[in-house]
């Protein structure tokens, strides 16, 4: 590489000192021959590959940890019963589509929280109250998980034992039938009421940030969430209090919607204030901790190719006019791409 | 469906010891907007080249809490590209944002879409110079029969019932600026859907009377921009089409030449 020999400085101080140039060079190189690339060696619309670890938590009922490039998550799913008795203004669920009840939501049965204060970033200074970053991941992951209806909520009811055995049990064909006519009376009546909820508490801790915390995160805790097994739990009316059932086998994985993987890119402008139209752009797919420093727009897509189409679960975009609708079709399609690494990550 | 049926209304400059203010009430939401600024940023926080926006959202009832945060961080990345923050470096333009009535049932997501309008709101009575307006609006789609309806200003329980809800925010020169959309849609429903925002934000870029006709009544933002004889014409200037921008704009700067007197526009 030439450089002028009256003022010669590393690529890191340049980097450092003005780190929007030095982006910008390297996106757009003046000679024809060298391709245009990221300051880290990535295409444009190039991830990084994630590393995903399950149950490495013993503690925890489903833990996950992954890691995408420099940004290493740890996740970890506790479940805790609720009693219906201790909820306010509770009402039973019904079968009813038409209701207007949410169990999840309602009655807050997945507590996401995120935790940046690790020491994980030098702009992250450790022990300190929630940052506005992180209140804002947490509300993200927390509406997601509410829109996107990722839980099956009827996994975690809790109801009394008896209904659990009659389903179970019933040796002759009679019986059964006996059994599950009974069980259909009884749908409405009190004996099958939920007595307890499942409630998850999903927390996420970053060991390192270089960047892209809401994919990686969302990572996470769908590695984690599809890891957690809740051990059996029922309503024991005697003692009028929720147990678990000691046995390993007991234990049952949740049951998920589908899987959903989000994809971030941060919009880069040639200039730092640059109007639609005025310049170019560079949509820098799954952005690291300089990246984002440098680019105001930020477009965030969750997809789920699960079953065969492409459903849109989210999109969300801040900060900038330059997505407009044809950029967004480009930015589903490298989520698709996205969705498929995930997966063979995850699987 | 009371939300949607009462118009927008606007109260402009009531604070007196603002630099700019307003009240804005619609579908259900009041919120009550200040700005300070430009005035001196704290040292730390002072940038070398820009002002800092400084959004502050406090709740109906009890203090801020991780969405508050969210949607300060929506408004403040909003705010900053319409604002001409390169006027004033090294100071700090504080804008907070009071909801003083929410609706039972709030999302976040439709917060915004309020929370924006006064800010815009607030901002214009400041005199701050602005690059553009904002209009906001709120879109649930909800599956009937096989195809897709889509529902303006939706009410909490329409929201409840929808697939998915869309909000979607559009600078005055008709770009996106912001959009949530949550639920489960194809992308195909998303560009219908953003064409219908788009439609109903930005009114000049169709016709005017056409776009008048296939919106639902009462809850079409774009009458309010349009004086009417027959009704009540409230204030509306985040929904500025590039027609009538002008207009709307003098009327403001009339407005802030006499500041400090509450006033509220009707029939103009």
């Amino acid at each position: 590489m030439a450089t002028p020999k009256s003022l010669t400085l590393s690529s890191t101080t340049f980097a450092k000192l003005s780190p929007h140039p030095y982006l910008l060079a390297n996106l757009q190189p003046t000679d024809s021959s060298t391709t245009p690339t990221r300051t880290n060696g990535r295409q444009p619309s190039q991830t990084r590959l994630p590393y995903i670890n399950t149950s490495s938590l013993s503690h925890a009922h489903g833990s996950a940890v992954v890691r995408n490039g420099d940004t290493t998550v740890i996740c970890g799913v506790r479940g805790e019963t609720i009693l219906t008795s201790a909820i306010p203004n509770y009402r039973a669920p019904s079968d009813d589509p038409s209701s207007s009840l949410d169990e999840a939501r309602d009655y807050d049965l997945l507590v996401p929280n995120i935790e940046l204060a690790t020491g994980c970033a030098p702009n992250f200074l450790p022990g300190v109250p929630p940052t506005t970053l992180a209140q804002t991941l947490s509300t993200r992951v927390y509406s997601l998980l509410h829109s996107s209806k990722l839980v099956d909520v009827s996994r975690l009811r809790i109801y009394p034992e008896e209904v659990g055995e009659k389903n179970i049990g019933g040796d002759d064909d009679k019986k059964m039938d006996e059994a599950e006519e009974i069980d259909e009376y009884a749908a409405v009546a009190e004996e099958k009421a939920v007595k307890a909820y499942w409630v998850l508490y999903i927390d996420v801790l970053f060991i390192s940030f270089d960047g892209n915390p809401f994919d990686t995160a969302w990572t996470a805790i769908l590695a984690a969430l599809r890891d957690t097994k809740l051990p059996l739990a029922y309503w024991d009316a005697d003692r009028e209090m929720v147990l678990c059932k000691r046995s390993q086998k007991a234990a049952a994985p949740l049951s998920l919607r589908g899987l959903p993987v989000a994809c971030t890119g941060a919009v880069f402008t040639e200039r730092e204030k640059q109007k639609k139209g005025s310049g170019r752009y560079w949509v820098l797919v799954d952005p690291d901790r300089l990246e984002e420093g440098l680019c105001d727009e930020t477009v965030t897509v969750v997809v789920d190719k699960l079953s065969g189409s492409t459903k849109v679960l989210g999109i969300s975009k801040h900060g900038g006019t330059v997505v407009g609708p044809e950029l967004m079709k480009e930015m589903v399609i490298t989520a698709e791409s996205r969705w498929d690494q995930v997966r063979a990550a995850i699987e | 469906m009371t939300t949607t049926t009462s118009g927008p209304e606007a109260l402009l400059s009531h604070l007196h010891s603002a630099d700019g203010s307003a009240t804005f009430s619609y579908a259900g939401y009041t919120i009550i907007g200040a700005v300070n600024g430009p005035i001196e940023a704290q040292r730390r926080d002072e940038l070398p080249e820009e002002a800092v926006v400084d959004v502050v959202v406090r709740p109906a009832a009890g203090v801020g809490g991780t969405r508050e945060r969210h949607l300060e961080g929506l408004l403040q990345s909003t705010l900053r590209q319409i604002i001409l923050v390169t006027h004033f470096p090294r100071s700090l333009i504080q804008i907070t944002l009071q909801v003083t009535i929410a609706p039972e049932n709030e999302y976040v997501s439709t917060k915004v879409v309020q929370a924006n309008t006064t800010a815009v709101l607030t901002l214009m009575s400041a005199a701050i110079p602005l690059t553009a307006t904002l209009t906001s609006v709120v879109i649930a789609a909800t599956a009937e029969d096989g195809s897709t309806r889509e529902i303006i200003n939706p009410t909490a329980r329409e929201i409840q019932m929808s697939r998915s809800l869309h909000v979607f925010a559009f600078t005055s020169h008709g770009d996106l600026i912001l959009t949530q959309s949550e639920g489960e849609f194809t992308m195909k429903e998303w560009e219908d859907i953003l064409a219908s925002a788009q439609r109903h934000c930005c009114p000049s870029t169709s016709g005017d009377v056409s776009m008048g006709d296939d919106e639902a009544s009462g809850a079409n933002l774009g009458k309010f921009t349009r004086i009417r004889n027959d009704k009540k014409a409230h204030f509306e200037p985040p929904n500025l089409g590039v027609s009538n921008s002008s207009a709307v704009l003098a009327a403001l700067a009339s407005m802030g030449l006499n500041r400090g007197s509450p006033m509220h526009l009707e029939e103009g």
